[in-house]
Order: structure tokens, then sequence, then C-alpha cells
């Protein structure tokens, strides 16, 4: 993180795995910043399958809401998935009141979130082989 | 802690920036803060409060014009912070912000504020966004009185 950016990013089987390190504070003046260092992941890769993890950030406004289903909508356009974690429980409480916590799946921490995250792409993977087989047959 | 009831303990004139909006946000929760008006577990919903109303003003009240200002005022009363926010614009009634579709792009930040606060309302005779804070109530944290 020597190069101003605010996420960073790494592979971890499959799934990369974005951490927002150098900003506690997500707010209206540096989500552009934040928008633009994961989108511009996003658009690199195809299929992706992103886990944010929210560990260090204290504290995000409402222009975060908006970027992350900004965000959420081109990863589909990417044939990719989204997932969050680590939210404090007061960024976990204003996900509640907009019902943003029944658009994105939410884990607790990284360490559970991975597992959870590549248990959900193997059925997903498994359905979608059912499914062909079943429209070859 | 001992005010004249109504008389700003804090007020900030700032230029529509989102710069000058977030030194603002903190030096008015920090204010908040030395007057006993939060606690550790309002800070963060008075932060997004604050926030919300001066975005919204920078950004719908003034257009994000750097020339026009933001006022931010914020006022003892007994058992209540009343925190105003001023812009050049036209105004508008928090009552007709409803609830937005969880898939919406944007307009959660008045929605959030009337959550979080009491009494969110136009001041039309002074031209400001009102809100109420109690002290250290326990953030109301639901969509009830929005």
């Amino acid at each position: 993180m020597h190069d101003g950016s605010i996420v960073s990013f790494r592979e971890d089987e499959g799934i990369a795995v974005a951490t927002v390190e150098a900003a506690s504070v997500l707010d209206a003046l540096n989500v552009d910043q934040f928008g633009k260092e994961v989108q511009k992941y996003v658009r690199g890769n195809r299929g992706i399958h992103l886990l944010l993890d929210f560990q260090k950030v204290e504290y995000l406004s409402s222009a975060v809401l908006t970027e992350l289903l900004r965000i959420k909508k081109a990863i589909a356009e990417m044939q990719g998935t989204m997932r969050l974690c680590a939210l404090t429980k007061e960024i976990r409480k204003v996900f509640e009141i907009t019902n943003l916590d029944q658009i994105f799946v939410i884990d607790h921490n990284v360490e559970t979130a991975l597992p959870r995250y590549r248990r959900a792409l193997q059925v997903a993977a498994q359905e979608e082989t059912w499914k062909q087989l079943h429209e070859e047959s | 802690m001992v005010a004249m009831a109504g008389k700003p303990f804090f007020a900030q004139e700032f230029p529509s920036t989102l710069e000058a909006m977030r030194e603002t946000v903190d030096s008015a929760v920090k204010a908040l803060a030395e007057r006993g008006w939060i606690g550790p577990a309002q800070r963060y919903y008075a932060r997004l409060c604050l926030e919300e109303a001066l975005v919204n003003a920078i950004t719908h009240g003034n257009k994000s014009d750097v020339c026009k200002k933001v006022v931010l005022e914020m006022s003892d009363e007994e058992s209540c912070c009343r925190i105003r926010v001023r812009d050049e614009g036209e105004g508008f009634c928090p009552d007709n912000v409803h609830k937005p579709p969880a898939d919406a792009l944007g307009g959660r930040g008045v929605y959030l504020i009337k959550c979080f606060m009491e009494n969110v309302t136009f001041n039309q005779t002074e031209g400001c966004l009102e809100m109420v804070l109690p002290r250290q109530a326990p953030s109301k944290g639901g969509p009830s009185n929005a």
C-alpha cells in the first residue's frame, strides 16, 4: 500500500479478497477512489468472485452503499459474484435499515467468509452441471 | 455542561467542497462528544447524520457550486442538541423522503438521518434543515420514525 491506493487485492484459491487497507473512514470524499480501484480490478477479471473485506473500516456513509451497488452490478455484468465481510455492528445496522443485507451476502470475517463462499460456488457449479445434464437428456 | 438554550456552541460556515465537509464533520463530532451529547455508541450515527446532511446541502442545495456556502450550527437545549444545516438552495421537505428500494442507486441520505435523529424538519422561517439529537439516547436504529 505504498502507491496511494486504499484497497489491496489478493487471490485465495479462486476468490479475490479486496481489503480496504488505508482508510478507516469511507465517505463522500474518498468513495470515488474506492470505487475506481475496485471497478478497475473487476473489469480486468471476468468471472471474478470478490470478497470485500471491511475489517479496517470504522465508518462508511450512504455514498459507499451506492458505490457497492454499482460494483455489484459491474461484477454481475462480468458473470462474477460478490460478497462482503467484517462490517462493524454500526455499519451492519445501516445495511439492515436500508435492506441492503438482503442484497449482499455478509459474513463476520474473512476466515469464516472464504470457506462459505467456496462452498456456495461449488454448489452453484454442481447445480449448473446438473442443469446442463438435464437439458441434454 | 451549561449553556444558554438555543445559543450555538458550534457554528461553522464552509464552501461547498467535500474536503471542507469532512473537516467540518470531524470538528462537529468532536464538539458533540466534548459537550456530552454523544458517547462512543452514538459517535458513528452522529457522524453519519452530519455527513448526509452536509453532503445533501452541498450537492442538492448548492449544486456543488464552491462559491456557495453551507452553515452548520449546533445548539444546546434542555435535553437535546438542535442541529441546523443551511445552504443556498430552495430547501426540501423531509416528510416527502421515504425509504428507497434496497437496490436504488442513491436516496438514502435523508432517510438515514430520519432513522437516527428526531424531529427532522425543514425550518421555512430560517431556511434550514433541522434535526434533534437527544443526549446519548440509544439510537433508534429503525425506520419507525422515517
